[in-house]
């Protein structure tokens, strides 16, 4: 890499850390509006609207609740830049921690769903630009608007109704099967540990429970890329360098799918990331019907508990995630395209 | 000096008249396609059943005439008929108390519609505002707004939705204020990029030479002349909005028991599953239908904009 991609990189590593900053003044500013004396904060930290006075003051003490604005604004950052969100009161753990286990289990089956996504979206994106305005385009475009205008939880029990409950094909609901005893946690993601375990029954059961959820993700995201990939097909399409290939003598499907579907594909790095935050944010409702204990389960418990403390954790932890990967989108993007990098 | 207020005038004319010209363009264009009919019959009916209903509940609750365009009472419990299976009777099916599901969906829609059409047009004027003015000023303002707004749409806007809705107490009010609070960003984005376009042609230049009020150089010129692209996509977010609020609903956030919500109902439909699947898939598919009318129009329309079809 040149001086000019490391401040590229650079530039885009401090956009990104600001952006995560300026996140966590609003959502701090926000608990503030919402409680805007002491005590009004600690029943917020508490997690529970009706402790009491004495309950209170230990949690006011402890968080320094009755300090300057500015001070707090200070420690919370201070808190959340060394990753400590507070204990959760329901479980009585550290809110890292259970993120710590909740978190891979989610990006499992998101980031399998992801690629599966983007497979899909390539393809019928480059499909549907080769028979531009004839029926097939027509036909991919209303599949994938469909996607797009359908309820995650729709689709999620659809899926469950006839693939799992219907067919019996798969296990409509859990994680794995609860018999099975879990391997280790050596690698954090529960496959992989299994897999390092040699626990083959164990991996298995949780591909078989990972498909249905892995398909509702690939299903509701592939509509952004595929619109994409059409797009930027069609503007490759219109090159010298794909006439020339055409010209060569490369047959029509060679030249689409090898030459322009490659150039085509750049562009969509950065998509990738915006199909990644729709499908953490649908994460939290397929979860919930599959009964799936990832952060998405973890996000509709602390709502049902209001439980804040969780809540504010796993929010800020799911911004950096997507803020990272936002950052590897872009740089991605440079090494691929140099042109970017001129900006 | 003399001829001031006729250059305004003239400006004023023309810019007005051709928006109304243009409008009726886009119509125009808008019917050629079938998809975007199809859309356009949809949203219309969500819409005229909204208008219509949701005036009989906001003037008569939940009862008298309120009820009497559904096919049954939504309110009445019946347990002798729980999770009646669709016939035509109950054209949907019963949930589990015996309540029809038909007449629950139709009771629903006018607040969806409500709250989608509240939050896409606070969206607007927040996003207007604030993107417009950082547009015009540049600088400090500019790199500050532009931050604020990358902070907002670095998170998916259902997980911070969730989080401000939940600090606010779970109300419906709260979910509302939660949905207006995350919507604005993206309108921003649209209202500077536009704003920067235009900010350097002469008739703005012009109507700042003639020392026009901040107020009427906001609306008159800038907001106004900055509109198509937002109003494209605004036709898209109306689905968007009651996606995220449905989904909202099946979560459990802002309910007011025992008014139906499509969301909730599709919540509780899957606690039913496998037998009573009527009661988990009608309130989906009227999500699906309503939402799908939206997409229909607003890609139409996005398609018009950036000139990607044929005249």
């Amino acid at each position: 890499m040149d001086a000019r991609s490391i401040t590229f990189v650079i530039r885009r590593a401090i956009y990104a850390v600001f952006t995560l900053f300026i996140l966590v003044v609003l959502i701090f500013s926000l608990i503030h509006i919402i409680a805007p004396n002491p005590i009004a904060l600690a029943k917020i930290y508490s997690g529970s609207p009706h402790a009491t006075r004495s309950q209170l003051l230990p949690i006011i003490k402890e968080y320094g609740l009755d300090l300057p604005v500015y001070l707090q604004v200070l420690d919370y950052m201070k808190l959340v830049f060394t990753g400590n969100f507070g204990i959760d009161p329901i479980k009585d753990q550290p809110v890292i921690h259970l993120i710590a286990i909740y978190l891979p289990r989610t990006l499992e089956f998101v980031l399998t769903g992801i690629i599966l996504s983007v497979i899909i979206g390539l393809f019928t994106g480059a499909y549907a630009a080769s028979k531009r305005r004839k029926p097939a385009d027509s036909t991919v475009k209303g599949i994938y608007l469909a996607t797009w205008a359908m309820p995650s939880f729709l689709l999620a029990a659809v899926f469950q109704l006839f693939i799992a409950y219907d067919l019996k094909l798969l296990p409509p609901v859990h994680m794995v099967n609860p018999t099975l005893s879990t391997p280790p946690d050596v690698l954090a993601f529960p496959l992989l540990n299994a897999l390092w375990a040699h626990d083959w029954t164990y991996a298995i059961s949780l591909i078989h429970h990972m498909v249905l959820p892995t398909i509702t993700v690939a299903v509701i995201s592939f509509g952004v890329i595929t619109r994409l990939t059409r797009s930027t097909m069609l503007d490759v399409m219109e090159t010298d360098y794909f006439r020339l290939t055409l010209m060569k003598g490369i047959g029509r499907r060679k030249a689409i799918y090898g030459v322009a579907l490659r150039n085509a594909a750049i562009p969509l790095v950065t998509y990738i990331v915006l199909a990644l935050a729709y499908s953490m944010a649908g994460a939290v409702v397929i979860e919930d019907i599959f009964s799936y204990h990832g952060i998405g389960y973890y996000i509709v418990q602390a709502v049902y508990n209001l439980d804040y403390t969780a809540l504010l954790g796993t929010t800020i932890i799911i911004a950096l995630a997507i803020i990272i990967a936002n950052l590897i989108a872009d740089v991605l993007y440079g090494v691929l395209d140099p042109r970017v990098r001129l900006e | 000096m003399i001829n001031e207020p006729l250059v305004e005038e003239g400006i004023a004319n023309t810019t007005s008249s051709r928006n109304s010209n243009r409008g009726l363009q886009y119509m125009r264009l808008l019917v050629k396609d079938p998809a975007a009919i199809i859309g356009l019959v949809i949203v219309f009916v969500f819409l005229g059943w909204a208008v219509v209903q949701g005036f009989l509940e906001l003037l008569y609750g939940q009862s008298g005439p309120a009820v009497a365009l559904l096919p049954h009472n939504p309110f009445t419990y019946n347990l002798q008929i729980n999770l009646h299976p669709p016939d035509h009777s109950y054209i949907f099916g019963t949930n589990t108390y015996g309540e029809d599901i038909l007449s629950r969906m139709l009771y629903a829609m006018p607040r969806d519609a409500f709250i989608s059409v509240l939050v896409v047009l606070s969206g607007v004027l927040i996003g207007g505002l604030i993107g417009v003015i950082s547009g015009y000023r540049g600088k400090l303002t500019d790199d500050i707004a532009m931050r604020v707004t990358d902070a907002f749409l670095s998170l998916p806007a259902l997980i911070l939705v969730i989080a401000i809705s939940v600090l606010l107490g779970e109300t419906l009010t709260g979910l509302i204020l939660a949905l207006v609070v995350v919507w604005w960003p993206i309108y921003a984005r649209f209202f500077r990029a536009e704003t920067l376009k235009i900010k350097n042609l002469d008739y703005v230049q012009a109507s700042k030479l003639n020392k026009v009020s901040f107020f009427r150089l906001f609306f008159k010129y800038l907001f106004i002349n900055s509109i198509d692209p937002v109003i494209a996509y605004a036709a898209l977010d109306f689905g968007n909005v009651i996606l995220t609020y449905s989904t909202l609903a099946f979560l459990g956030i802002g309910l007011e028991p025992p008014i139906p919500e499509l969301g909730s109902m599709a919540s509780s439909g899957v606690g039913t599953l496998p037998t009573g699947w009527w009661y988990a898939i009608f309130p989906g598919l009227a999500i699906l239908i309503i939402v799908i009318g939206f997409v229909l129009v607003g890609d139409r329309m996005q398609d018009i904009i950036s000139n990607r079809i044929n005249y």
